[in-house]
């Protein structure tokens, strides 16, 4: 499930980067906290909305409530809705 | 507890996310009867009911820990995984789960009801908060999703009891036969099960698919140390994996990317969406609670509204209980005549205990504040804001709640900190947390401070010095120990669900606090109970010749241990007498109250706690060295001050670390660490005031 090369990866946008109060999809998940961030409920092709920025960011995935710090951010890669 | 009694009883499991309605389910099947015990070998609480179902059938309920899948991070999650896979040898294998769902969040939740459809046991689904799902605008058909896991579905509100009749009626005999695996997968990945399978039949394993989907799904559970599991079951797993990888498949990813799909199919066809979800009052909450700058006020508001309550509404019953002990004393002092079986009642037992029990109402108040917290959704917010402030210290924002119910005492606070994933946090959250000022330090500072401040103002002042001196050594400590432990390359990053805001469920929330004021008073009636009348019979033997009480306690084998260890005490400016009561309370720090009395042969007056404070603190003003000078001058008494904000003094605290530790070693450590802490930092401020002419 990862990019296939280093350019690809590095021009997705991640949650990180992605704009306060938009919604996007999950295109994918890469990095090394993938199971953390299934588990908790990010997935592909899940919608996502991200709530606020900061030294952790929060997002609504599902209708329920997501704090996650940006590491964790940078290893989901989003496209708009 | 064991479960011995109830071995015959079909067993059903409550599994489902954390903050699931879980709980709140388990109480409306029970009408809230139930049993907390441990899981044998961990500090992991167990909770189970015997209940009837409306056919008349008895059966074992029991509430395994909240867990996100099958692949654990904490102990509480490992326990879920090692019970419903049978590996957990003292714990019977559930006979059906009960896997409660969030209506409202399907796809987060449906990924653990595969995983437990694929440990082949029968699974009834409580799909939870329709009603929540349906004012998001969420249409759901239960018999459609039914029919796609191939599991019975009910839906259910927990909260308002909607549903629970027909959950029960479930739970009819026979049970329902475990469901198959909803997915098949490509033929290397169903070869790689099938023959991990077999090799683990010839190990001699019980349900070798079963842990072989786990094995190859997981691989921390094929890579790390397994208590619970064979090592050659892992090696075989770690073969079995590495031929797929040959052949260009990795078993965990492509059984995610299954699951994945099978639960997209599913929700398509039982779930429709009937309009977008606005902005909920949670949001609006949050918008106030975690903001930037006014979310830190919000806060701190909350904070000083707790402790403000602890110490303004805990005087009421502790009143009360000052009176229960004063009666209680005079009524078995009048029943026996006088002697040392009238004097252990009354001055050992009576008194020693209900000098520690006097601290039960605050330390109550605190937990049900701290539980309508975590219930309301709001602990979840503050856990995020601190996450800022704690990891500039190396802890994670999940260390906020241990340290805050140290302020109530140290061993609840130890237990919550399984909720931290890092272990290298925990264990920094764990030594460091007895620094957190608890209750029971507050009757020593009750004596101490009136010695050095007269005025109320200046005393209030001190205690808040008191409690900010000690989170500031053990904020300022874990700094400088995660640099040792090297906690900054080994921290999991910060990941948290934030609940919707609700009404906390008020019985489990009174429920858990009776749990924790039970077990305080065990402590009090078993550690404690020994100690005192230890300490009693030291201090009463052997008997002065004169029979003045004035003498006795330089007579007592106490008063002569105090003699002994006075070189060790005397450059922190102490006497053999807080030698000895320091020495008394070095296993429990409230028995120095006792202690002090003992020694300056002070009668506790039955209705009237501040006066006895008042006489010992007379008697400690009105003692003269030989020479004449005051034998305890507020130098002393601030040396003796900072040696109790800093010690340990806590057996069963030292007795819980151990446990969560699982090792003497860091339970060891922290005891002689802490103390040599205190007594370094009494030492400096004696020998520093001392020089500088205090």
């Amino acid at each position: 499930m990862a990019f296939t090369t280093e350019l690809e990866r590095d021009s997705a946008l991640n949650l990180s980067q992605a704009a306060v109060g938009c919604e996007f999809q999950i295109k994918q998940l890469d990095g090394p906290s993938c199971k953390q961030l299934r588990e908790i409920g990010f997935c592909e092709e899940m919608r996502v909305r991200k709530v606020s920025n900061g030294r952790n960011l929060i997002c609504a995935v599902c209708g329920t409530r997501l704090a996650l710090s940006h590491k964790l951010a940078e290893q989901v890669f989003v496209t708009a809705l | 507890m064991s479960t011995g009694e109830n071995n015959a009883l079909p067993k059903v499991a409550l599994v489902g996310h954390p903050n699931v309605g879980k709980t709140t389910l388990f109480n409306q099947l029970t009408g809230e009867r139930r049993k907390v015990g441990n899981y044998a070998g961990v500090t992991v609480e167990k909770v189970s009911a015997t209940i009837f179902t409306p056919h008349g059938h008895q059966l074992e309920l029991v509430d395994l820990p909240g867990c996100y899948s099958l692949t654990p991070e904490s102990p509480d999650e490992r326990v879920t995984r090692d019970v419903l896979l049978g590996d957990f040898a003292e714990e019977a294998r559930p006979d059906l789960i009960i896997n409660v769902v969030d209506a409202a969040s399907l796809e987060r939740h449906l990924p653990l009801t595969l995983q437990l459809i694929e440990l082949g046991l029968p699974v009834l689904v409580a799909l939870n908060q329709v009603d929540r799902a349906e004012a998001k605008g969420l249409r759901l058909n239960p018999q459609v999703l039914s029919d796609e896991l191939g599991v019975p579905v009910v839906a259910c509100q927990a909260t308002s009891g909607k549903g629970v009749v027909q959950l029960k009626q479930a739970l009819r005999f026979p049970l329902p036969p475990a469901a198959e695996r909803r997915w098949k997968g490509s033929a290397a990945l169903e070869h790689a099960i099938a023959d991990l399978s077999k090799k683990l039949e010839a190990l001699g394993m019980e349900r070798p698919e079963v842990h072989a989907l786990q094995l190859l799904g997981d691989t921390d559970y094929r890579v790390k140390v397994q208590p619970k599991l064979p090592r050659e079951a892992q090696i075989a797993a770690r073969e079995a994996a590495a031929a797929c990888i040959k052949e260009n498949l990795v078993p965990e990813d492509e059984i995610i990317k299954l699951r994945t799909q099978t639960i997209r199919r599913a929700i398509t066809a039982a779930a429709h969406t009937m309009g977008n979800e606005g902005e909920t009052l949670s949001d609006k909450i949050d918008r106030a609670a975690l903001h930037p700058i006014g979310g830190w006020f919000f806060f701190a508001a909350i904070m000083f509204a707790i402790f403000w309550s602890i110490f303004r509404f805990a005087e009421i019953p502790m009143h009360w209980v000052e009176l229960g002990v004063g009666y209680t004393k005079d009524w078995v002092g009048g029943l026996l005549p006088e002697g040392d079986l009238n004097s252990l009642l009354t001055d050992g037992i009576i008194e020693g205990v209900g000098a520690v029990v006097i601290f039960l109402p605050q330390i109550l108040l605190l937990f049900l504040l701290i539980g309508l917290l975590e219930g309301s959704g709001y602990m979840s917010r503050a856990t995020f804001l601190m996450d800022k402030v704690m990891a500039q210290v190396g802890l994670s924002g999940k260390s906020f709640l241990p340290l805050l119910s140290g302020y109530a005492c140290a061993i609840p606070g130890v237990m919550a900190t399984r909720s931290i994933n890092s272990n290298k946090q925990r264990l920094l959250t764990i030594l460091v947390l007895p620094w957190q000022s608890c209750t029971a330090r507050l009757p020593v500072y009750a004596i101490l401070i009136p010695l050095l401040i007269p005025s109320v103002l200046g005393q209030t002042t001190m205690m808040f010095f008191i409690y900010f001196l000690g989170t500031g050594t053990a904020l300022g400590v874990a700094w400088l120990l995660s640099k040792r432990i090297g906690v900054g390359e080994a921290a999991p990053h910060f990941l948290l669900e934030l609940p919707p805001y609700r009404l906390p469920d008020f019985s489990y929330v009174f429920r858990h606090v009776l749990d924790r004021g039970l077990a305080f008073l065990r402590k009090a009636g078993s550690l404690i109970l020994g100690i005192v009348i230890l300490l009693w019979a030291l201090g009463t033997y052997p008997k002065a010749p004169s029979g003045e009480e004035q003498d006795q306690f330089n007579y007592s084998a106490m008063g002569r241990i105090g003699h002994f260890i006075e070189p060790v005490v005397k450059p922190l400016g102490w006497d053999a007498r807080l030698g000895t009561a320091t020495l008394a309370s070095f296993a429990a720090r409230e028995v120095f109250v006792s202690q002090v009395a003992v020694s300056f042969a002070v009668e506790e007056d039955e209705d009237d706690e501040d006066a006895f404070r008042a006489q010992i603190r007379t008697a400690m003003t009105d003692s003269r060295k030989p020479d004449g000078s005051p034998a305890y001058p507020p130098l002393t008494v601030f040396s003796v001050l900072i040696f109790y904000i800093y010690a340990l003094q806590c057996l069963p605290t030292t007795a819980v670390v151990q446990r969560e530790t699982k090792s003497w070693k860091w339970a060891l450590a922290q005891l002689a660490g802490m103390s040599l802490f205190a007594y370094l930092a009494a030492l400096i401020v004696y020998q520093g005031g001392s020089l500088l002419g205090f």
